[in-house]
C-alpha cells in the first residue's frame, strides 16, 4: 500500500488519499458532475467515426496506427495497449486480463465491472466483453479506465481515434474543509468525497495549492471554515487554493484513508537555526516501549507441526527484543513475563496507561496455504462502522456536556479525527519502518504492511503496530524462527525498525 | 330530485352485487383457468460472473470467477455469493473457511450491513492468516458483488463473537479490505 509518510515536504506527490469502499464502489457510478458525464458520453459515445462503420476502427499513436474490429458498440482493446507499449496478457487461472504499463497495473475481466487500477477498485458502467480477439471495451471505459491512469487520452480522426499524451479527467471530487487552531500551529483537514490523486504546493508566499490530478474538486460551502492562520479555501479547475495569513506557510502535509482525505499542518516558518555551542545537552525521557508477546497461558495460539506454541515464540522473541531496545537505551515493559493470560484489551489498556510511545504486539502466523512465508505488519483500520461508533460516542459526550450539536460536536469530531488520524499515520509509519528491517535484515520475501481491525491494537493512543514474525505452519520457515540465533537477528530487525521511527519522530 | 337519487342508489347497489359475485366466482370471469395444484414456473436469476476471493499458496486472496444465478434481492445475492464460498474454488485455489461450514441465515440492517451467520467451526482454529483470510474471503466477496452494503459481520452459531483465533475484531461489521488481495 502506497501512502504519503508524516512530515512529507510540500509538494512531493501521493496516489492513495485513501479508499472505502463507499468511496471507491461509486468511482464513476455516483458523485459525479452529470454534465461532465454528458459532454464526455456526447464526445465518447457518439456513433464511431464514419471508418468505423465498416467495421473496424483505427487508432493512432505517435506515428504508428492499428485498425481494430469493432464488436458491437465495442472495439478490440488488447492490439490498442501493444500500440501503446503497454503489456496486455490474459490469466486462465483468474480469469482476468492485467495490463502493465511503467509502474501501472490494470486488471479487467469480461462482464465484470468492478476492475482493478493501480490497486484501487472502481467500479464502470460498462463491463467489457468476450470478444474473438479476446476481449472488447467501450471507447468510453478504453480512455477512462485504460488510458487515463496510463496519462493519455483520445482525439477525434476522422479514420477513428489518435492518442494522445495528457490525461482526461472529467470527474468531480467532493471537498470538504475544516480547521482546528492549536497552540503554534493549525491543522487544515481536506475531506474527499472519493479517492483521487493530489499533491500540494506553495505557488507564492501565503497561497498554498492542492493540485488535483484526476479530478476537478467541488468545494462544499456550507461548511464555515474558521482559523487564525487559513483565510480562505476556493476551488479553481482542478486545484484548491489555500490563502494563509501573513507569515504562515504550510510545513507538512499528508494522506489518509478511510474517509480519503489531506491532512495540513500550517503555522509559521521556524527560524534557519544557527550552529548552537557545543553544551552538555539535557537528558530527554527515555521513550517507553511497550512489547506485546501474544497469546499465553491457556490461550498458546498456533502451534508448528512439531509442536511449538505460538506464545512460546512470542515471549522468546519478545524478551530478546527488550534486551536490544534497553541496549539502545529506551524503556521497556512486557505486557507478559511468563506463560500468563492476558486479556487482549488488558495489553493495550496498560499500554494506554503507562503512556508509552509505541505499542509493538508480536505474533507468528500460520495458515492452509503451507507455503506462505514471511514477516508482515499491520496497523489498525478504521472501518466505516468504526467511525460511525466513534462518532456516534463523541455525539453522546457532546450531549451529556450540553454542546450545541450544530457547532462545537462538529469541532469536537474534526478534532477526534485528527487524532485518530494522527495516531494512524504514526502508526503506518511504525508499521512501515519495522517491516523494511525485517525485510532488509532478514531477507525474507516482502508481505508488505497492511491494516485490519485487531483488537489488541483497538483503543491504543499511541503508535500501534502488530507483526506476525513468520509463519509456524511453513515447516521450513518453522524451523528457523525455532532457532536462538534468528529469534536473535528478528528482535534486533524490529529493534531497528522502533528505533528508526523513534529518531525521526517529529 | 328524489327519484333520480333513488335511481343512482340503485345503480351503485347492483354494481356492488355484481362485483361481489365476480370476484367470489374467481376474479376472472373470462380470464385463463388455471388447473389446480399447476403454479406458474418462477423465472429463474440471470446467470452472472461473479468475482470469489479464495486463498492462494502465497496466503493472500486471489479472485476466481465463477457463473451464478445472481438475484436482484440484496440479501439473496448476499446467499448465492457466500455459498459459492463455501463451495470452494474450481481451481487451484484453496478453500478461505478451514472447515464444512453451512450457512444459516443472512440479513441485511438498514444501514447497508449484512450479517451473515455461520455454523461455527468443529474444530480450533489457529493463525491471524486463517482468521483474516476467513473474515475477507466472505466479506470481500460479497461485498464486491453487492454494491449496495458497506459492510459484513460474520455470525456463528447465530452469535456475535468478539475473535475467532484472538487477532481480527469480529465484533463489528468488517468494510473491504483490498489490502489482503494478491496485487496480480
Amino acid at each position: 500500500m502506497r501512502r504519503a509518510a508524516h512530515g512529507d515536504t510540500v509538494g512531493r506527490s501521493f496516489s492513495d488519499v485513501g479508499s472505502t469502499p463507499t468511496a471507491s464502489t461509486s468511482f464513476f457510478m455516483r458523485r459525479r458532475d452529470y454534465c461532465s458525464r454528458a459532454l464526455l458520453i456526447a464526445t465518447l459515445l457518439a456513433p464511431l467515426p464514419a471508418a468505423a462503420q465498416g467495421g473496424s476502427v483505427t487508432f493512432e499513436f505517435r506515428g504508428n496506427a492499428v485498425s481494430v474490429p469493432r464488436v458491437g458498440t465495442r472495439v478490440e482493446v488488447v492490439p490498442i495497449l501493444k500500440l501503446l507499449g503497454a503489456e496486455a496478457a490474459y490469466s486462465p487461472a483468474a480469469g482476468t486480463y492485467g495490463v502493465q504499463f511503467g509502474d501501472h497495473m490494470i486488471q479487467f475481466a469480461p462482464d465484470q465491472r468492478h476492475v482493478l487500477v493501480d490497486d484501487q477498485l472502481e467500479e464502470v458502467a460498462d463491463a467489457p466483453v468476450a470478444s474473438p480477439g479476446g476481449v472488447a471495451v467501450s471507447v468510453e471505459f478504453l480512455e477512462r479506465v485504460l488510458l487515463s491512469p496510463l496519462g493519455f487520452h483520445l482525439e477525434n480522426e476522422s479514420e477513428g481515434y489518435r492518442i494522445v499524451e495528457g490525461a482526461r479527467f472529467p470527474d468531480v471530487v467532493g471537498v470538504r474543509a475544516a480547521a482546528a487552531d492549536f497552540g503554534a500551529t493549525t491543522t487544515l483537514v481536506i475531506t474527499l468525497s472519493r479517492v483521487a490523486k493530489a499533491e500540494v504546493r506553495e505557488d507564492s508566499p501565503g497561497t498554498a495549492v492542492v493540485h488535483f490530478a484526476d479530478a476537478t474538486p467541488q468545494l462544499d460551502t456550507t461548511f464555515p471554515l474558521r482559523s487564525r492562520r487559513v483565510r480562505a479555501v476556493t476551488a479553481r479547475k482542478q486545484d484548491l487554493d489555500i490563502s494563509l495569513t501573513d507569515g504562515v506557510a504550510v510545513l507538512s502535509w499528508h494522506g489518509l484513508e478511510a474517509p480519503s482525505r489531506i491532512i495540513l499542518e500550517v503555522g509559521k516558518r521556524p527560524p534557519t537555526p544557527t550552529p548552537a555551542p557545543l553544551l552538555p545537552q539535557r537528558r530527554r525521557a527515555m521513550p517507553l516501549v511497550v512489547i506485546d508477546p501474544g497469546h499465553g497461558g491457556e490461550d498458546t495460539g498456533a502451534e508448528s507441526a512439531v509442536g511449538m506454541a505460538e506464545k512460546d515464540l512470542t515471549l522468546a522473541v519478545a524478551e530478546r527484543l527488550a534486551k536490544d531496545l534497553l541496549a539502545r537505551g529506551y524503556a521497556v515493559r512486557l505486557t507478559r513475563d511468563g506463560d500468563q493470560t492476558r486479556a487482549l484489551t488488558d495489553r493495550t489498556a496498560l499500554a494506554n496507561r503507562l503512556d508509552a510511545t509505541v505499542f509493538v504486539s508480536l505474533h507468528a502466523n500460520a495458515s492452509r496455504a503451507t507455503s506462505a512465508r514471511g514477516a508482515e505488519t499491520y496497523y489498525m483500520s478504521l472501518d466505516k462502522a468504526s467511525d460511525e461508533d466513534a462518532a456516534a460516542a463523541a455525539r453522546l459526550e457532546n450531549a451529556a456536556h450540553g454542546a450545541d450539536s450544530n457547532g462545537d460536536s462538529k469541532l469536537d469530531l474534526i478534532l477526534w479525527d485528527m487524532a485518530q488520524a494522527e495516531i494512524l499515520n504514526e502508526s503506518a509509519r511504525l508499521a512501515l519502518d519495522v517491516q523494511q528491517q525485517l525485510n532488509t535484515l532478514l531477507n525474507l520475501p516482502d508481505r508488505g504492511v497492511k491494516q485490519a481491525p485487531f483488537v489488541v491494537l483497538k483503543g491504543a493512543t499511541m503508535p500501534a503496530v502488530l507483526v506476525e514474525v513468520g509463519f509456524l505452519s511453513n515447516a521450513r520457515e518453522a524451523k528457523q524462527l525455532a532457532d536462538s540465533g534468528y529469534q536473535q537477528r528478528l528482535a534486533a530487525a524490529i529493534a531497528s525498525g522502533i528505533e528508526g521511527f523513534l529518531r525521526s519522530a517529529p | 330530485m328524489n327519484r333520480r337519487v333513488g335511481l343512482i342508489a340503485v345503480a351503485l347497489a347492483s354494481l356492488v352485487v355484481i362485483l361481489y359475485l365476480v370476484l367470489r366466482s374467481g376474479g376472472g370471469g373470462g380470464g385463463e383457468a388455471v388447473a389446480p395444484g399447476v403454479l406458474p414456473t418462477p423465472t429463474p436469476a440471470p446467470e452472472q460472473k461473479v468475482m470469489l476471493l479464495f486463498l492462494g499458496r502465497d496466503g493472500l486472496l486471489h479472485p476466481e470467477l465463477h457463473m451464478v444465478s445472481l438475484p436482484a434481492e440484496t440479501d439473496e445475492r448476499v446467499r448465492a455469493v457466500v455459498h459459492e464460498i463455501l463451495a470452494g474454488p474450481t481451481g487451484p485455489l484453496l478453500p478461505v473457511v478451514p472447515y464444512e461450514a453451512q450457512l444459516l441465515d443472512v440479513f441485511i440492517d438498514a444501514d447497508g450491513h449484512a450479517f451473515v451467520d455461520l455454523s461455527p467451526p468443529d474444530h480450533r482454529l489457529e493463525g491471524s492468516n486463517t482468521e483474516l483470510v476467513l473474515a475477507y474471503g466472505i466479506v470481500d466477496s460479497i461485498l464486491l458483488n453487492c454494491p449496495d452494503l458497506v459492510g459484513v459481520q460474520i455470525l456463528f452459531g447465530g452469535h456475535e463473537v468478539p475473535t475467532l483465533t484472538g487477532h481480527l475484531d469480529l465484533s463489528a461489521p468488517l468494510g473491504l479490505n483490498k489490502g489482503l488481495i494478491a496485487a496480480s
